[in-house]
């Protein structure tokens, strides 16, 4: 609990609508990059497209590379969304606030990021529709193979897409009812068509609560479902041992949820840079997430640690090469060490002090860093595990990624960025509606000599 | 037909030589384009057959072993089941079957094949215009993006159980020769249907060194190994 | 009729559900098989073939085979299963030739040089203007006795036949080249066996090989049929035999063997001595004086053999016991036992070994060859020496041989780099014509090129040398329409009998190479025995022999061997080496490429590709390294290393072979052409520039294990191209890939 000033509703609209009302100038210039690097991107794509696949580091045996990696890594990335928004949602918590939204359509980029990377990644990406829900193509007689986690992905992460979209557009209509009153012109039967008739009346806000909380409750199962279907796109290989575990979804899903809160702090602090929204974006909330962050790091790290000795524990050359490779060998084993040092080691211990906690900046850098760090916990799983595949030592191999993977990568990155700053143009990324209800139920107690806000739990 | 096929191969690691004459006579027969020095640097060579060769001890006791490697044919084959569109299935003749035209070569059924057996097409294939006059006509060319492994010969299965029918008499024992079995000079391949009882293959199936590599996984591999005889191994050094 | 809301959700819902059950009701199965409009590729198959016999002439050796054709194409070669020789299968090398007949840089027409000699420059001529040209130039050297030198390969049968007397009744000098030549084993079977041809060894029928450097499963003698005979001795017939490699390299015969004997290079005949030795002393030998004393006079005492040859006394012991106790068997030598300064003693030492145990002319021994049943027919060309080549290139450079013709070898690259055979052509040559079908090193010489055809398109015939014990012809025909504008050699040796007339029209009364075999045919059909017989017409049996792919007669074998004769000199027992230890410290053990031999095939890019069964090295010339030499050196797979002799040096990419025997190092021959087509050339790493031209005593054969070398680090690394993955493939305890059993028990030991 903290000081801070009361805000009346004409402060939140205009605070927070800033972005979508008065944009700066240096915001296009952050665009304009962001944009070149997604082209280049779509380059590097169209360049593979059109060389084949060799154009990629992957070889046999190591037939997945940087590509899967960084699939993996945006899914758990999108995990944010519904776990904060849900969750939070779901139990009342008060300083989900201002975090949900940026939440939500973080996991949405994230999530469609993420099902680029299979395109890019397949042999025929022209085909690649022949895998997934909408496209079957029965009248060549292509039919799914549902026995293959490929099938499973697509179904899943769709499913899980629509309904995060959903969930975004249902609790963003009062602020494009907002923003349509604001503004004018084109824009305002842009944003009249958006908001879908919103009057703000009683049986709308009652509809819109309920439907918010059933799509929380609904979405829930999805998210889980999701990391631990990726999960399985490795967990059900039986030739790589690394891979072969029961363990793998829930590690999976709390990796994800690792990666992803820690996503959605970082964003908060840079949205709290950028739009100076000290006062909605508050200490205190970074302070809440971050002793969730040192949950979930925890669990997750208890996950690895039995990931790791379950492989071990039947003591079998294949898998204990591996694991020697994956620890001890160069380059993986200066990967590993960065990996234990940024996915836990260095940010878990220090979230243990408030000071911490509640300082924007070191909170900015620790969770950057756990996102490193998960980002390598990736590589790691998938790539030496396909070096050392099966004791057939005739054929294990490599892997060094190409400039074309490094390109998409990077790639990747910024279209996420470019979503999330291209939505907070058009959109109030800190919910409007949500704040005017916090400021609504708050109430200020006498804590000494100050009267301090306070927040009551709705009944 | 009474009973239904189950091409199976039998490989005798005591009288493979490594000759090689089996990789050459596969890479004729199945269109295999040639590999260049480039694609053995990047690890994207093709061979549907290799001879993978171990090395034992050190100099002067070393030993060099030589273990045809090729597509086991799986009954419970894992690389089936992770294709999301059956480009990849088991047909009703015990085959691991590979559809070049259904495969969206997303590489999953490579991860999944522990035996490494399965190559994939990174770039276009590629012969000088004279050398194209060499190709099979039974055997599709496979374009990039593509996966592609030993297909047990099937256009010969194909072609002598078509002759055959022809001609109207039952395929028979050793009528039916893929090209490396054909090849291979010290018969260390033998090919044939592991459902005929009085099959040489099926007598193999039944020899005392029988062995199956990774057996342990379950996949059910329908190729069987002779075990190598070395008198002189040490006593109890190998299980 | 109108249709409401509710009833057209009612319907559509009803429908749904139909089609839901029906579908569920359906065979999932018929789902489930990939049957689509997609299917096609796994059953493809149309269009008839037609499956032709001929032969194929690889570097491994001429090999029956059957050539799959549909639509006028060769798609696809295959082992006659008829032929003796073949039985039904065919070597890597023999698959390859396809690619020489469809080889993107076969010469197509005939050439004329244009520029300097060995510029490359080369106007394409017509092949009346060809033959015309090549006409003129011999009928002006003609008058010179022994100007004109004519090199080819061994040649047998019909062509042998033809070039022989073309030579002869010209007054051409004649040349056979091989690389690797077999002038010792074939000396020593004169010697001792009054052998003309090469011996065939029963390895079939043997319960003990005794190998002394003979790498006969890879590139030595008749690869292909040694290997069948492999597969035979380790198991189906009578039990499975022992195989003993002796040779200071890891050999893929040594990698096969039961048990590999290091040996001192070079002193592969003082052990076979030794070994005798211990033999006749047992008294398990057979009684012949004059072997025993030969046996007697030459070996030397136990502990100096042992010192010698780096072999142990107790295991000489061993080796003299098994061999003597598990006959039949036999001791085979040759490859780097044979090039080495004493080869001759080596051989010597070694064939005399079988004459102790009794074993010569048996089963499961040494067995002769009978000659050609045709008498005019040749049915063995040993190689010329080495020694005579040096003449050659002597003469050349003299101007003693102006002109020269040269057919299927490349003697440019395939000899030691200090005779400078190329140069001497280019230097020195008056008129050098090639009848090669790519441009070689040798043929990048010539003034006049007129491109052969190859095996599948022309007519021919062969005498295997070794042959399988008996009588053997096998016949050659076109089974493709020329893909080139090629002339087969003996089509115009045949034509310029014509244009030169005289006492060789006589000799040689064919217009063709199909003529010429149809003759040395009709002498078969008269004998009326073997394979094919009983023919009335001997149209009926040209169709049948052709079809069969030649004729044998499996009753016509060698005749019993006369009693060994030791008596000559068989020359020192003690190797000598070029390059003094101290300064070139490592012995070079050179080997034939398993793929490509001595280079011959290095054009073709299948043999480029087939990884070497040892190192699965491809495309590249490499040096195998003991794993302590090279951490003593401190260099790794992919470093760049001068191999340097006091003759020349050559680079080459590290490959640390836990085999190699420290103190050696093994290079592979074959790579480093500076023209042979798109697939050979690139990069020097010809190994003759490094090996010393020195001859053998006495045979004057070249004695390729003869060089010591030094390795010089360049600094440089390139990653070795090769099959096998990135760590040193070893079989892991728990989860073995192989089985070993030790043939006792286990069930499976025959
Ligand atoms: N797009 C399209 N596809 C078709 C059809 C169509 O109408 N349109 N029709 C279908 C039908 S009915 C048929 S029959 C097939 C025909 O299909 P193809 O067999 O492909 O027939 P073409 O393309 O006419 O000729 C094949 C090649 O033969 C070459 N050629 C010409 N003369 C000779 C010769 O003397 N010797 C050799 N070796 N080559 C020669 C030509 O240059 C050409 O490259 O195509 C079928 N596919
Ligand atoms: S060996 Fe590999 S590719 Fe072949 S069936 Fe088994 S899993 Fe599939
Ligand atoms: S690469 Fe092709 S065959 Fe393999 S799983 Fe993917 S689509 Fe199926
Ligand atoms: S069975 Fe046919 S496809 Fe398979 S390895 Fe042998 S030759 Fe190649
Ligand atoms: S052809 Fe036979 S002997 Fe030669 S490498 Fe192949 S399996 Fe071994
Ligand atoms: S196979 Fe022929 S008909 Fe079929 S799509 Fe190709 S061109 Fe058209």
């Amino acid at each position: 609990m903290q000081l801070r000033p009361a805000l009346t509703e004409r402060d939140i609209n205009r605070d927070l609508l800033r972005p979508v009302l008065a944009t700066p100038i240096w915001f296009y210039f952050l665009l304009g990059g962001l944009a070149i690097g997604v082209c280049t991107a779509i380059g590097g794509f169209a360049w593979a497209v059109n060389h084949g696949t060799g154009v990629y580091g992957i070889n046999r045996p190591v037939m997945w590379g940087f590509l899967l990696v960084n699939f993996v890594f945006w899914v758990g990335i999108s995990h944010a969304g519904v776990m904060l928004s849900a969750i939070l949602r779901l139990s009342n918590a008060e300083w989900r606030r201002p975090a949900t939204r940026a939440a939500e359509v973080l996991t949405i980029f994230a999530l469609g990021t993420a099902a680029l990377h299979p395109v890019f990644h397949t042999g025929r990406p022209w085909r690649i529709y022949w895998s997934m829900p909408p496209g079957y193509d029965f009248g060549r007689g292509i039919w799914p193979d549902v026995r293959s986690p490929f099938v499973w992905d697509p179904t899943a992460i769709s499913t899980y897409l629509t309904g995060t979209t959903l969930f975004v557009i249902l609790l963003l209509i009062p602020d494009l009812a907002v923003l349509r009153d604001r503004s004018s012109g084109l824009m305002q039967k842009v944003y009249g068509f958006l908001s879908m008739g919103w009057k703000g009346n009683t049986r709308q806000w009652k509809l819109q609560i309920i439907a918010g909380f059933l799509l929380s409750a609904l979405i829930l199962p999805v998210f889980v479902s999701v990391h631990s279907i990726v999960s399985w796109d490795f967990a059900v290989q039986i030739a790589v041992e690394g891979w072969h575990a029961t363990i793998f979804a829930p590690y999976f899903v709390i990796g994800a949820v690792h990666s992803g809160v820690a996503g959605v702090i970082s964003v908060l602090a840079l949205l709290r840079w950028m739009f100076r929204w000290e006062n909605y974006i508050r200490d205190d909330h970074f302070d809440a997430l971050a002793r969730l962050m040192i949950v979930v790091a925890t669990a997750w790290f208890y996950f690895l640690v039995i990931e790791f000795f379950l492989g071990i524990y039947p003591a079998e050359e294949p898998e204990i090469s591996l694991r020697t490779l994956q620890v001890f060998e160069w380059p993986f084993n200066a990967t590993f060490i960065v990996f234990l040092l940024m996915g836990y080691f260095v940010p878990v211990p220090l979230w243990l002090f408030r000071r911490v906690r509640q300082n924007v900046a070191l909170m900015f850098w620790t969770t950057l860093m756990v996102n490193i760090g998960m980002w390598l916990e990736r590589f790691i799983i998938i790539i030496p595990s396909l070096m050392r595949k099966q004791p057939l030592t005739f054929s294990w191999g490599s892997y060094n990624p190409s400039p074309i993977e490094l390109i998409l990568v990077a790639g990747s990155f910024c279209l996420v960025f470019l979503g999330v700053l291209t939505f907070s143009k058009f959109f109030p990324i800190i919910p409007l509606a949500d704040a005017k209800e916090g400021v609504a139920l708050e109430t200020h107690v006498r804590v000494g000599k100050v009267m301090v806000p306070a927040a009551y739990r709705e009944e | 037909m009474a009973v239904e096929r189950k091409w199976g191969m039998a490989v005798d690691a005591d009288k493979c030589t490594g000759c090689q004459a089996c990789v050459v006579a596969c890479q004729s027969e199945n269109n295999i384009p040639v590999n260049e020095p480039d694609h053995f640097l990047q690890r994207r060579a093709i061979q549907w057959i290799r001879i993978e060769r171990y090395w034992e001890g050190e100099f002067p006791d070393v030993r060099a072993r030589f273990v045809p490697m090729l597509c086991q044919h799986c009954e419970n084959a894992p690389c089936e089941s992770v294709c999301p569109v059956f480009a990849t299935y088991h047909n009703n003749e015990g085959l691991n079957v590979q559809v070049y035209n259904r495969c969206i070569g997303t590489r999953f059924c490579a991860n999944n094949d522990p035996w490494n057996v399965r190559f994939f097409n990174f770039w276009e294939p590629v012969w000088p215009e004279t050398l194209r006059n060499q190709l099979n006509t039974d055997v599709s060319v496979r374009s990039r993006g593509i996966m592609e492994k030993c297909t047990f010969c099937i256009q010969r299965i194909r072609r002598t159980t078509r002759d055959a029918g022809l001609e109207g008499r039952e395929v028979t024992d050793g009528d039916v020769v893929p090209a490396c079995v054909q090849a291979c000079p010290t018969n260390a391949l033998v090919f044939g249907d592991l459902n005929d009882h009085d099959s040489q293959v099926a007598h193999l199936r039944e020899d005392g060194r029988q062995y199956r590599i990774l057996d342990h996984l379950g996949t059910e591999p329908s190729v069987y190994y002779m075990a190598k005889i070395d008198p002189y191994a040490a006593e109890g050094e190998h299980a | 009729m109108a249709l409401t809301r509710r009833q057209l959700l009612k319907y559509s819902g009803l429908g749904f559900l139909g089609a839901v059950v029906f579908a569920g009701c359906r065979i999932p199965e018929q789902e489930f098989i990939a049957e689509s409009p997609v299917m096609i590729p796994e059953d493809l198959v149309r269009g008839d073939d037609a499956y032709y016999a001929t032969l194929a002439r690889p570097s491994t050796g001429v090999e029956s085979v059957l050539v799959r054709v549909m639509q006028g194409r060769a798609k696809k070669i295959e082992g006659n299963p008829d032929y003796p020789m073949s039985r039904g299968k065919h070597s890597a090398q023999a698959e390859a030739t396809l690619q020489e007949l469809y080889h993107p840089d076969r010469i197509a027409t005939p050439l004329r040089r244009v520029g300097e000699r060995g510029s490359g420059e080369f106007e394409s001529v017509s092949w009346s203007e060809a033959l015309d040209e090549l006409a003129r130039r011999l009928e002006d050297h003609r008058g010179v006795p022994d100007a004109v030198a004519i090199v080819t390969e061994p040649l047998r049968g019909a062509l042998g036949t033809i070039v022989d007397r073309f030579a002869e009744n010209y007054g051409a000098r004649r040349y056979s080249f091989e690389a690797v030549d077999q002038t010792v084993v074939r000396t020593v079977f004169n010697r001792i066996y009054g052998q003309e041809r090469l011996p065939t060894f029963d390895i079939q029928n043997a319960h003990y090989v005794l190998s002394f450097g003979a790498d006969f499963l890879s590139h030595w003698h008749a690869p292909l049929h040694y290997n069948w005979h492999y597969g035979e001795f380790r198991g189906e017939t009578g039990g499975r035999g022992k195989l003993v490699q002796i040779e200071p390299r890891f050999s893929l015969t040594a990698a096969n063997a039961d048990k590999w004997v290091y040996i001192n290079p070079g002193t592969e005949g003082i052990l076979a001595l030794a070994i005798a030795k211990a033999i006749l002393d047992s008294g398990e030998g057979v009684e012949d004086a004059a072997l025993a004393a030969f046996i007697n006079n030459n070996a030397q005492d136990a502990a100096t053999v042992a010192d010698l040859t780096g072999v142990k006394a107790d295991v000489i012991e061993t080796l003299a016991h098994d061999f003597a106790a598990n006959q039949p068997g036999v001791a085979i030598g040759g490859g780097l036992a044979a090039a080495q300064t004493n080869g001759l003693f080596n051989m010597t030492a070694v064939y005399a070994l079988n004459a102790l145990v009794g074993n010569v002319g048996k089963k499961g021994g040494v067995t002769f060859n009978p000659p050609a049943p045709v008498p005019n027919v040749v049915s063995s060309a040993s190689a010329n020496s080495l020694t005579d080549f040096q003449r050659l290139a002597d003469d050349i450079r003299h101007g003693a041989v102006t002109a020269v013709l040269v057919h299927g070898v490349d003697p440019a690259h395939g000899t030691p780099g200090s005779m400078q055979f190329g140069r001497a052509l280019r230097e020195n040559a008056e008129f050098v014509a090639s009848f090669s079908n790519f441009m070689d090193e040798t043929t990048l010489q010539a003034d006049l090129v007129l491109p052969d055809m190859a095996s599948l398109e022309s007519w021919g015939s062969d005498v295997p040398d070794p042959g399988p014990g008996y009588e053997a012809v096998a016949l050659q025909q076109p089974v493709v329409m020329p893909f080139v504008e090629g002339r087969a050699f003996g089509d115009v040796l045949l034509a310029l009998v014509e244009e030169l007339g005289g006492s060789m029209t006589r000799q040689m009364p064919w217009d063709t190479m199909e003529a010429a075999n149809r003759s040395l045919a009709q002498e078969i059909w008269i004998k009326n025995r073997g394979s094919v017989r009983s023919f009335d017409s001997f149209e009926e049996f040209w169709v049948a022999i052709l079809q069969r792919g030649g004729w044998w007669d499996t009753n016509a074998t060698g005749g019993a061997p006369q009693a060994p004769d030791v008596s000559q000199d068989p020359g020192s027992a003690f190797p000598s080496f070029t390059g003094a230890a101290g300064d070139y410290p490592f012995h070079l053990l050179p080997f034939p490429s398993h793929s490509m031999g001595d280079g011959s095939d290095a054009h073709l890019p299948w043999l480029q590709a087939t990884p070497d069964p040892i190192t699965t090295a491809v495309w590249s010339t490499w040096v195998e390294v003991n794993p302590r030499d090279a951490e003593s050196m401190d260099v790794r797979e992919g470093d760049v290393v001068n191999v340097e002799s006091p003759q020349g040096s050559i680079e080459a990419q590290v490959y640390v072979n836990p085999a190699t025997a420290p103190g050696t190092v093994s290079v592979p021959m074959g790579q480093g052409h500076s023209s042979f087509g798109r697939y050979a050339e690139g990069g020097d790493r010809n190994l003759m520039a490094v090996l010393d031209a020195v001859s053998a005593e006495t045979t004057g054969a070249f004695a390729w294990g003869a060089t010591r070398v030094r390795l010089a680090k360049t600094g440089r690394r390139e990653r070795v191209r090769k099959f096998e993955g990135m760590v040193v493939a070893q079989t892991l305890p728990h989860r073995p890939v192989y089985v070993i059993s030790t043939g006792n028990g286990n069930g499976g030991a025959h």
